[in-house]
């Protein structure tokens, strides 16, 4: 804006300058030249009472310099000539000011001469015996003129061009000046020029529409943050070329990216080869999912374009914890796999037995062998079946079984008398202590607990071993103990024995006899009884069982 | 022009990043075909190396175009040349991590009952291949610093496992082929790790101009 203010009012001092110059030029021209006629006749009038007086002797004397003086004969041919050679000069008669002397008297013309490329003035008379007398005078021409006044007007130039620039900076200061002090930010307090107000007002109106939807959008952003941040899921927004718009930290905990990643490319802070797959189908415009590893989980992503006009947007990247599905989706498989091996089992021996009887081949002594065995089989099926039906009304809760008032201690004595003969027959000593203790409970399903685990206590036992059971309370809890001098349980397996037909050992399962579905009852039954199951084992040594009824 | 360049060089970086990561999954998953004795596994790394061969073609493709067509300088003259430098050695990781895997199909042996230390050797070297991917995707001088600084511990590694081997191999009923075998594979392992320490530099190169051991 300074540069242009400077630069026009150059120009209009420029302009001025060379304006009046040609003004006074062309005044000054026309004076000097009528200056020049006017001396210029007066000087024939001169020479000529001399030429008339003294004749050719007059002329030569005479010196002049600048002027031309030429005498012609009445026939045209030249008499003297004070700057040629006359004699070679050709007829004058056919000019123009002769001419108009001879006729006249006096004559006058103003001529351009091709030789001397310059503007002459010439001035001729007719002397009383018929000869005329020329005077001429070159004119001055516009250059010359101007050439002598350049000096003065180069000067003076000079002189407007820094007084303008002086000028000129000065007023561009002085009107720009208010316009960079503009407060912007509170635009109609500015009051220097009355011809910004129009535009100032605009500037102020559109300042509280932009706050205004800023603070809207603020709002919002900080809704969606509040939102995403709470989520158990991991979100992720990216535009169309990957690069990540918004993130919840669970995402970002999950991809593993810091506080930074948000503009990022996704690529950049998880490489996974799975994800960019994902993420291309994704771009392509296709939805798409994935079950990877993440965090120590497994987490399912799924990834679904953002579709507006017709092209892919962006992508929206969610992701959730699949691990535990996946681990109740494996226990499920496994437990059918289980049942219908465990009931496979006694009917194949069942159906073997059977066939031999049928056809005959069988010794009528070994008949019994062979009946022993189908009823055995057919016991452990049906034990089975019982443990599996108990664990699925277990399963479905136990609101049709009353609860009372029990005596923990007369419970766990009966489970242990009846399991007495199976001790014996393991060669394991079984000892009951401890002290009367009453529990709110399901009778039938305390029992269950007190015999399925003296039950295992005894199976898992070795030879000579003990089984100690005790029952007593702890501060307001009661408990009862299953300890003994087993084979232990490996500390990678302890967490599973829970589990419906887990099997430390699977290749001796049959020999020991159990169904695999003790312990799962056991969990499940204390489960209904808000009672805790504390366990701690040492391969070869044995297992401690606590059950701790609150 | 210059948008288009930009363009280019991210697209280059995006390459560079998928076939890091295609590395990182080759010598992964050798690695674990080679603990678990999968051959399975480990017939499926010959496919990761030729994917990894693929990408560097295609790199150096892209690479070649831009030095040709943009002329590049200063800054983005150091990425286009190291980008063409580095697809090298991760093609020679790929390459590799394939060769344990085959040692893996064809001896089918099983490392994870070896009491050596070929395990934590193959976890030194994975670390020092992401550590030095990342040192690229992350432009971090300091993580490729420390990818040079810990090619000693699987250079040590190797050491062990090749003096472990020679005490065995000394004792009587000792088999041979078993025993060359691991040290193939330990060796690969640890030529892994010196290409992982050549990324690394040249990812120092890219960003400040100088190679490590150089003065700037």
């Amino acid at each position: 804006m300074i540069k242009r203010i400077f630069r026009s009012t150059c120009l209009v001092a420029v302009a001025v300058l060379v304006a009046s110059l040609i003004l006074v030029m062309g005044v000054q021209y026309e004076y000097f030249a009528h200056a020049q006629q006017t001396q210029l006749s007066s000087q024939l009038d001169l020479a000529k009472q001399g030429v008339i007086h003294e004749g050719m002797g007059y002329l030569e004397d005479l010196s002049v310099s600048g002027s031309r003086v030429t005498w012609i004969a009445a026939d045209g041919t030249v008499l003297y000539d004070n700057q040629s050679d006359w004699d070679d000069m050709e007829n004058h008669l056919e000019r123009e000011e002769i001419q108009e002397a001879l006729a006249l008297g006096h004559g006058s013309s103003r001529r351009y001469s091709p030789t001397m490329m310059e503007q002459f003035l010439y001035e001729a008379v007719r002397l009383p015996d018929g000869s005329v007398l020329r005077l001429s005078t070159s004119q001055h021409s516009l250059v010359t003129l101007l050439m002598g006044m350049l000096p003065s007007v180069g000067l003076v130039l000079l002189l407007a061009l820094i007084l303008a620039l002086v000028l000129a900076s000065h007023t561009a200061k002085r009107v720009v000046e208010p316009l960079n002090q503009l407060d912007l930010d509170h635009p109609l307090s500015n009051v220097q020029y009355d011809e910004l107000a129009p535009l100032l007002r605009r500037i102020g109106n559109q300042q509280k529409q932009l706050s205004l939807q800023e603070s809207e959008l603020r709002r919002k952003k900080d809704e969606f943050d509040a939102v995403t941040a709470s989520m158990n899921e991991g979100l992720a927004l990216l535009n169309q070329k990957g690069y990540i718009l918004s993130i919840n930290p669970k995402a970002a905990a999950l991809l593993g990216a810091d506080k930074t990643c948000v503009g990022a490319d996704l690529m950049t802070v998880n490489r996974s080869l799975q994800l960019q797959k994902l993420l291309h189908a994704a771009q392509g415009g296709q939805r798409a999912e994935c079950v990877m590893e993440l965090g120590g989980g497994r987490y399912q992503l799924e990834a679904s374009p953002v579709i507006s006009d017709g092209s892919v947007s962006g992508v929206a990247l969610l992701m959730f914890d699949v691990t535990e599905r996946e681990q109740a989706e494996q226990m499920r498989r496994e437990f059918t796999a289980n049942v219908s091996h465990e009931l496979k089992t006694p009917l194949h021996t069942i159906s073997g037995c059977a066939e031999l009887m049928m056809q005959g081949l069988i010794k009528p002594e070994d008949e019994k062998q062979f009946a022993t065995q189908m009823y055995q089989e057919a016991q452990r099926m049906i034990h089975l079946v019982e443990d599996i039906l108990r664990l699925s009304r277990l399963d479905e809760g136990a609101e049709d079984m009353t609860r009372e008032n029990v005596d923990l201690y007369a419970l766990t004595q009966t489970a242990v008398e009846s399991l007495r003969p199976n001790a014996q027959e393991a060669g394991v000593t079984l000892q009951l202590e401890g002290e009367s203790v009453n529990v709110e409970g399901i009778p039938q399903l305390l029992s269950v607990i007190a015999f399925n685990l003296c039950d295992n206590a005894i199976k898992y036992n070795r030879r000579g071993g003990s089984v100690d059971v005790r029952v007593y309370r702890e501060g307001t809890d009661a408990c009862l103990m299953v300890k003994d001098t087993g084979i232990g349980i490996p500390p990678e397996d302890q967490s599973r024995i829970f589990e419906r037909f887990y099997r430390v050992d699977k290749s001796h399962s049959k020999e020991v006899g159990g169904t695999g579905l003790g312990l799962s009852i056991v969990k499940h039954a204390a489960m209904i009884h808000q009672a805790k199951i504390e366990m701690h084992s040492v391969v070869g040594e044995g297992t401690t069982m606590t059950v701790r009824f609150p | 022009m210059r948008l288009k360049f930009d363009e280019q060089l991210e697209l280059l970086n995006n390459e560079m990043i998928t076939m890091g990561a295609l590395c990182e999954n080759a010598i992964a998953t050798s690695t674990k075909a080679l603990m678990e004795g999968n051959v399975a596994l480990a017939e499926s790394v010959s496919d990761l190396s030729g994917q990894i061969e693929q990408k560097e073609r295609n790199i150096e493709g892209m690479c070649l175009k831009l030095l040709m067509q943009q002329q590049p300088v200063a800054r983005d003259l150091r990425t286009i040349s190291s980008a063409l430098k580095m697809v090298t050695d991760m093609e020679r990781i790929g390459h590799q991590s394939a060769d344990i895997a085959e040692i893996v199909t064809m001896a089918n042996i099983s490392a994870s009952s070896d009491t050596l230390y070929i395990h934590e050797m193959a976890l030194a070297t994975i670390k020092m291949v992401t550590d030095s991917i990342d040192a690229f995707v992350k432009k971090d001088v300091a993580i490729a610093h420390a990818v040079v600084e810990y090619d000693d511990v699987v250079d040590d590694y190797f050491d062990r496992v090749k003096n472990t081997l020679i005490q065995r191999l000394s004792q009587p009923g000792a088999d041979g082929e078993y025993a060359l075998d691991l040290l193939m594979i330990a060796k690969y392992f640890e030529r892994i790790g010196d290409h992982a320490v050549n990324i690394a530099q040249w990812v120092m190169f890219s960003l400040t101009g100088s190679r490590e051991g150089e003065e700037s």
